[in-house]
């Protein structure tokens, strides 16, 4: 705890301004009236009851890289609808619409520093079709791990994820094999693989990279688990208790080595970055 | 046939099971227990078989025949236990050198409270990353159905194979439909959309090939469909038994690393690897 208490004065450092993001009037967790400056501030975490607001790669990629220091890496490369789905909606038609709308794919990698110190960050996007594994998320995964491994430089993963893509089949499933078979070579030349497990982490994601962290670090109140409780419910008709895949169930089950509020995240990366250099 | 009609071959009741095939392939077949942590899955068989004159480790994912015996198998859905117990066999089958054969059968991973307490997201995930690190040759087939990635936790492989009315997907029909729709009754729309069949998964580059079954499917003939399985799986092996076990371990990783490259090798698709 000492490390946590050390650096507890300094929650406001970061690398730039965090975008703004859609925010509800009122803080689902609590119910006070939010004062966006103060919550932005605060990495998006209310300041009344630590709910912990979900983060786009946009806002993710200010947070962890230290100002002008990101190089965003195979931003060109797109999915497409190889499977012709259709329903409900044309997938090239949904892939499209949020093309426009800025985003770009559920994982977005590339390199930055992170207190001056050089690291591969990858972050999902939970806004990209509930930031699932798709080719193209797995394609950049691998790639930035395999480059890691060859130069060296500690790996950083933001996972925000529903699983695997439905609408890219047995292809999006394989994904699963492909990124695993890099965590494996990641983990042989020991470069070190920091994963930050924020809400939610579900399916194929948190039953590939996600879980195999050198270090797992799970936001508070985020659900992770492998089965979503609805899907356990509907098979087993079993009632969930609740705190059923919280990140405080899954750290008294073993699966992730703490729960961290994330205005301590950034101070607690630099340090873990001089631990394992 | 309707895409629906081998969905229903792929789990009917009637089809061989993973134990029907691998006592048809290796007689000599000793069944080995447990993960040596906790418990034993009996979703998932594994053991020890001569097969064409070389001691192979088989295992396989296995679903039961009467009603007592489906809920002791449970339906062939494994939980945590059952991937360590294949890692344990996979790890013993390094050790002496033996080849690996993986049977895989699954509707999925276990969906309930007990397997997620357990930690059934990091044992697939383990189970996936060391696959790739096992130093001697696998080949899987997919016998039935083959879930999510409660199949995948068994079928990374040198070759993977699958038969005819077998199917392969990233989710259950039943499971897509619930999660596209939240209505999972509308399961044969979403079989229709997964292409999970094997004509077209071996299209899409996933598996290398389709073993025809007999007339009438591998239900309706257990030693044809057997004899069938025996002639692709030894064919597939031949090859691996000769490499070396560096040149085994690349070439695997190869094979998932550049599974999608029918896809991606589309010009609108983005550059290859700089």
């Amino acid at each position: 705890m000492a490390i946590l208490e050390r650096h507890f004065e300094q929650v406001a450092i970061q690398g730039g301004e965090l975008p703004e993001i859609l925010l509800p009037t009122n803080c689902p967790g609590c119910g006070i009236a939010l004062e966006k400056e103060e919550l932005r501030a605060h990495n998006y975490v209310c300041t009344n009851c630590g709910h912990h607001f979900r983060l786009g790669a946009d806002v993710w990629i200010p947070l962890i890289a230290d100002e002008s220091s990101w190089t965003e890496r195979w931003t060109d490369v797109r999915s497409h609808d190889l499977l012709n789905w259709t329903v409900p909606k044309r997938y090239q038609e949904t892939v499209e619409t949020l093309l426009e709308e800025g985003l770009n794919e559920a994982v977005r990698t590339g390199t930055c520093t992170l207190d001056g110190k050089p690291i591969w960050l990858a972050t999902f996007d939970f806004g990209f079709v509930g930031g699932t594994l798709s080719i193209v998320a797995g394609e950049r995964l691998a790639r930035g791990m395999e480059q890691a491994t060859s130069s060296h430089t500690p790996y950083v993963l933001i996972s925000a994820s529903g699983g695997a893509r439905m609408q890219e089949g047995v292809l999006a499933l394989m994904q699963l094999a492909k990124v695993n078979a890099a965590v494996g070579r990641l983990h042989d030349a020991g470069v070190p693989f920091f994963s930050v497990l924020s809400d939610p982490t579900f399916g194929g994601t948190a039953a590939s990279l996600a879980l195999l962290g050198d270090i797992n670090i799970a936001e508070p109140g985020a659900s992770i688990g492998f089965t979503g409780p609805r899907v356990i419910k509907q098979a087993t008709y079993a009632d969930l208790p609740p705190g059923f895949q919280s990140a405080e169930f899954q750290l008294a089950h073993g699966q992730v080595d703490m729960v961290l509020p994330r205005t301590e995240l950034r101070p607690l990366l630099a340090h873990l970055l001089e631990m394992y250099p | 046939m309707s895409v629906w009609e081998i969905v229903e071959l792929a789990r009917h009741p009637q089809r061989p099971y993973s134990l029907d095939y691998i006592r048809r392939l290796a007689p000599d077949f000793i069944e080995l227990h447990g993960d040596r942590l906790s418990a034993d899955d009996p979703a998932l068989v594994g053991g020890v078989g001569s097969w064409h004159g070389r001691t192979t480790v088989f295992l396989g994912h296995q679903k039961g025949r009467s009603m007592k015996d489906r809920v002791a198998r449970n339906w062939g859905m494994m939980h945590p236990e059952g991937y360590r117990k294949a890692l344990r066999l996979a790890h013993h089958a390094a050790k002496f050198g033996f080849p690996i054969v993986s049977l895989i059968d699954t509707p999925g991973a276990y969906p309930g409270a007990g397997a997620e307490e357990r930690g059934i997201a990091a044992a697939i995930a383990t189970a996936i990353m060391e696959w790739f690190r096992i130093p001697v040759p696998i080949v899987a087939a997919v016998i039935g159905e083959g879930g999510s990635g409660g199949a995948l936790g068994m079928g990374v492989a040198d070759r993977v194979i699958m038969l005819e009315n077998s199917i392969y997907s990233v989710a259950s029909p039943e499971a897509a439909a619930s999660i596209v729709w939240r209505d999972n009754s509308r399961k044969v729309e979403a079989a229709e959309q997964l292409q999970l069949t094997s004509r077209e998964i071996v299209a899409m580059g996933v598996v290398e090939e389709v073993v025809p079954e007999p007339a009438g499917s591998a239900s309706a003939d257990y030693d044809a469909a057997a004899e069938a399985l025996d002639e692709a799986l030894r064919r597939h092996m031949q090859p691996l038994l000769e490499m070396d076990a560096q040149d085994l371990m690349q070439h695997r990783y190869d094979r998932f690393r550049y599974i999608d490259s029918l896809v991606t090798a589309e010009p609108h698709f983005g550059p290859k690897i700089d």
